[in-house]
């Protein structure tokens, strides 16, 4: 590391942690395509990690899944499960083996975009068999937690320690209302964070109701129609007023460095448990289709691993990138880096030298995002 | 001399059959033929199209068509001696005549004198038709180019639900055909030095058949020249385009259904009732099906069967017509006007489409309208269509209903989910290719529910009721 790099990571986080972070091992598996057995992949994945019966059996399990702007908007017409959306087929996989594994609720969350209405909808927008999902395993609910949805209230999350942007964080109760939380993202480049993993997944816990462009001054406006660009991209305005406020209102508008640490309170408000990231197929270049120059790839992997840090040092080294690096260095050209500012907050270790990969090796599964 | 004789008695004896076969005008599919060469009418065969838009008529030409059981019209545009025109294409032997553009008062009048009770067809400025008039044919030679807007940059325009912006017909089509049963003739060209594909001219062809109106068929210059020198690749697009022709040709059902929604539409053809890219296409953007009823018309019949109406232009109804709206709300029906003082945005002269300004000021009531129709179930909701456009039609006893759907992206759709109301019981698919399959329902919260595999450009569901043996 130079001493540019030094003082710009001294500079992203402001109490370094990375010694103390807690490593867990982290699975990768091949799986080409979707039309593979991809529920078989995934047990061999959760296998290699000890097995999930013990985290799951008799809980309630909430996973955040990856939906990530409007179901019409594709990427050459493709179906947003093999572009910029976890996969239908492994969200299913998901779900049938939580089961197996005893768990007695599923609920699948997202906050969908612009929109406060059932996420069922969203997903048959988006081609998913919403009736195949509910039938893999017993229990499966599904709740949009852009707004209150079903509950009554919002639960407030709090930042241990000493928060970067917001103190806590007003969420839907699903997030509250489960024993274990499982984030499954894709395997992405992001224009605004340099990657998107199981980590940068949690910034859509937020509900647009609080933190959207029309969300209400003082409470929630429980329909929402606008994304999170004016209150947490841009801090051109606070949240509804009913929320936590952020910290130091007005001292930044760059995205850049606000939304990796806004992802870094979060995860470190709403701990994930598990992290699976689909690899199979994704696009590189950006999050989704509405990003210039996005491509398809292939990268023909997953990966997953009970420590959301350790699972995206290992993700981001997949995609041939140093999970480690600096603001100006690939992915992170300009923006600060999650993963380190989740680190910082204890979560997990970006130390490569500390995470078990077990199953197929980082070496031979490294697909470069950036050739 | 007695063999000349029963040569002639042969073919004098075959005329009333001749005649019987002559298709009338509301079943004519129309073309407009760029040939004049009788030998080129062999690309018709087999195919559904049988009536010609001319430009030059020749006897030989139209004596071979008519030979074919085809039907020819002379294309007549302004200028110069449009009566003497019309005389000599008459002369020719031609089926009618179309007048194609604005002419002067009068012209229309002296070509149908010429024409001798032969068939004139008027394909006029969208705002200049007859509406409600009882022609047999209703024509345009205005209409936008089907298909998923994009930007100068290159950049797909993004509909009101976060979907590309697909350009459409389908309104317009509504909006007229909300007048009476006349058949619509869209007959806008190709836009000019544009490559256009196969499937574009599948797109254009469903964009008008779903609404029960025919795109008068126009090929560019390149693909006439291809077609003409036999190209294999074209020749593939050509028996598509008549695959498809004959898809909705086979079903005249189709077009005696009415649109059928739970969503009203109180519009004036005269403030922008006729204008692409409005409400009425804004409305379908969102899949939520939607039933024109022209201010002119409106009456409690046309109002049966809605629950909600959205009235454009609030200060443009008589007093009567506020009664029936009022009527409307105190039997249970909601109501949605336009802001006070707000008037429907109507394009200046004979444009089509809203500019900017005028798509800015529609913003005050589309808010509005997003906000009434929310999650309801208007008739049918459909998902996972992002690229593409529906219609909803209903027979007239309501037993039977179709849902049309087109896709206009150059990938097929696949897993559309189609949710409809419980008193249909039973769904069939039928598509262009061939397919014809009973589909297996599922509940939903709002009745039923079935799905689709794979549409490729465009694709039907039969919804019927179930009658007990």
């Amino acid at each position: 590391m130079t001493r540019r790099e030094w003082i710009a990571l001294i500079g992203a986080a402001p109490v370094l942690k990375a010694a103390d972070a807690p490593a867990a091992p982290v699975s990768i598996a091949r799986c080409a395509s979707y039309d593979e057995d991809v529920t078989a992949k995934l047990a061999a994945l959760f296998d290699q990690l000890g097995g999930i019966e013990g985290l799951v059996r008799n809980k309630t399990v909430t996973i955040k899944l990856n939906m990530t702007g409007s179901p019409g908007t594709r990427v050459q017409g493709q179906a947003p499960g093999v572009t910029h959306y976890t996969h239908p087929k492994l969200v299913g996989a998901t779900a049938h083996l939580l089961g197996r594994a005893g768990a007695r609720r599923i609920r699948f969350v997202e906050s969908a975009w612009a929109t406060g209405g059932p996420l069922e909808e969203v997903m048959l927008d988006s081609g998913w068999n919403v009736r195949a999902l509910q039938s893999a395993a017993t229990g499966v609910e599904f709740e949009n937690t852009n707004a209150l949805g079903k509950a009554k209230r919002y639960s407030r999350f709090k930042v241990p320690g000493s928060a970067y942007m917001y103190p806590a964080f007003d969420l839907n109760h699903s997030y509250e209302d489960t024993d274990v939380f499982v984030s499954l993202a894709k395997l992405k480049n992001h224009a605004t964070c340099g990657v998107t993993l199981s980590l940068k997944n949690c910034f859509g816990n937020t509900p647009a109701s609080i933190y959207g462009d029309d969300a209400g001054a003082d409470e929630p406006n429980e329909s929402p129609t606008k994304g999170r660009g004016e209150v947490l991209h841009r801090g051109a305005r606070q949240p509804s007023k009913s929320a936590p406020q952020e910290l130091h209102f007005g001292s930044s508008h760059e995205a850049e460095y606000r939304v990796p640490r806004i992802v870094a309170d979060l995860v470190a408000a709403r701990p994930i448990h598990l992290a699976i990231i689909d690899g199979v197929e994704s696009i590189a270049g950006g999050e989704g289709p509405w990003i210039r120059g996005v491509r398809m790839v292939k990268p023909g992997v997953l990966i997953a691993g009970l420590n959301p840090v350790c699972t995206d040092a290992v993700a981001a080294a997949v995609m041939g990138y140093n999970p480690r690096a600096v603001r100006g260095t690939a992915p992170f050209r300009k923006c600060d880096n999650t993963l380190l500012l989740a680190e910082a907050h204890g979560v997990g270790t970006t130390d490569l030298k500390r995470i078990e990969v077990r199953g197929v090796p980082i070496e031979q599964a490294v697909c470069r995002y950036d050739s | 001399m007695w063999m000349r004789a029963l040569r002639w008695g042969a073919v004098l004896g075959l005329v009333p059959f001749l005649h019987a076969a002559a298709p009338q005008p509301s079943d004519w599919v129309p073309m407009r033929w760029p040939w004049s060469d009788p030998a080129s009418l062999e690309l018709l065969s087999g195919t559904p199209i049988n009536c010609l838009l001319l430009k030059t008529a020749s006897p030989e030409f139209v004596e071979a068509a008519a030979g074919r059981g085809l039907v020819t019209l002379a294309v007549i545009a302004p200028g110069g001696d449009v009566v003497g025109a019309a005389r000599r294409a008459m002369a020719a032997k031609v089926t009618g005549i179309a007048l194609e553009g604005d002419f002067p008062e009068g012209i229309a009048a002296g070509v149908k004198e010429t024409a001798g009770g032969a068939p004139v067809i008027e394909l006029t400025a969208r705002g200049r038709m007859p509406l409600g008039s009882n022609t047999a044919i209703l024509g345009t030679y205005q209409g936008v180019w089907p298909g998923i807007a994009v930007e100068e940059d290159g950049a797909k325009k993004v509909a009101p639900t976060g979907s590309a912006w697909i350009d459409t017909n389908t309104g317009f089509i509504r909006a007229v055909r909300a007048w009476g049963d006349a058949t619509l003739w869209i007959a806008n060209q190709p836009p000019p030095q544009t490559v256009i594909t196969g499937a574009r001219y599948l797109q254009a062809i469903a964009d008008a058949a779903i609404c029960g109106a025919r795109w008068v068929l126009a090929l560019d210059h390149d693909f006439a020249a291809r077609l003409a020198r036999r190209d294999a690749k074209t020749m593939a697009d050509w028996e598509r385009m008549a695959d498809l022709l004959r898809y909705f040709e086979q079903h005249p059902e189709w077009r005696r259904m009415r649109e059928y929604a739970k969503l009203a539409i109180v519009q004036d053809p005269a403030k922008g009732g006729l204008v692409s890219g409005g409400i009425l296409d804004m409305i379908a953007a969102r899949h939520t099906p939607v039933r024109p009823i022209p201010r002119q018309r409106l009456t409690s019949e046309a109002l049966a069967g809605a629950t909600m109406a959205v009235n454009v232009d609030a200060d443009a109804l008589t007093p009567e017509q506020k009664e029936v709206l009022r009527n409307f709300t105190r039997s249970g029906g909601m109501l949605l006007t336009g802001p006070p003082g707000w008037k429907d945005p109507s394009p200046p002269g004979d444009r089509i489409t809203f500019e900017k300004a005028e798509l800015e000021r529609l913003d005050d009531i589309w808010r509005e309208v997003n906000a009434m129709v929310g999650r309801g179930n208007m008739g049918v909701r459909l998902f996972n269509v992002s690229s593409m456009l529906s219609n909803l039609l209903a027979s007239e006893d309501g037993k039977t209903a179709v849902v049309h759907l087109v896709n206009y992206s150059d990938y097929p759709v696949e897993n559309v989910a189609v949710h409809f109301p419980a008193e249909y019981q039973r769904a069939t698919l039928s598509t262009p290719e061939g397919v014809v399959k009973s589909l297996e329902i599922y509940p939903t919260e709002e009745g039923w529910g079935v799905d689709i595999d794979k549409v490729s450009v465009c694709a039907t569901i039969k919804l019927e009721q179930q009658h007990d043996p």
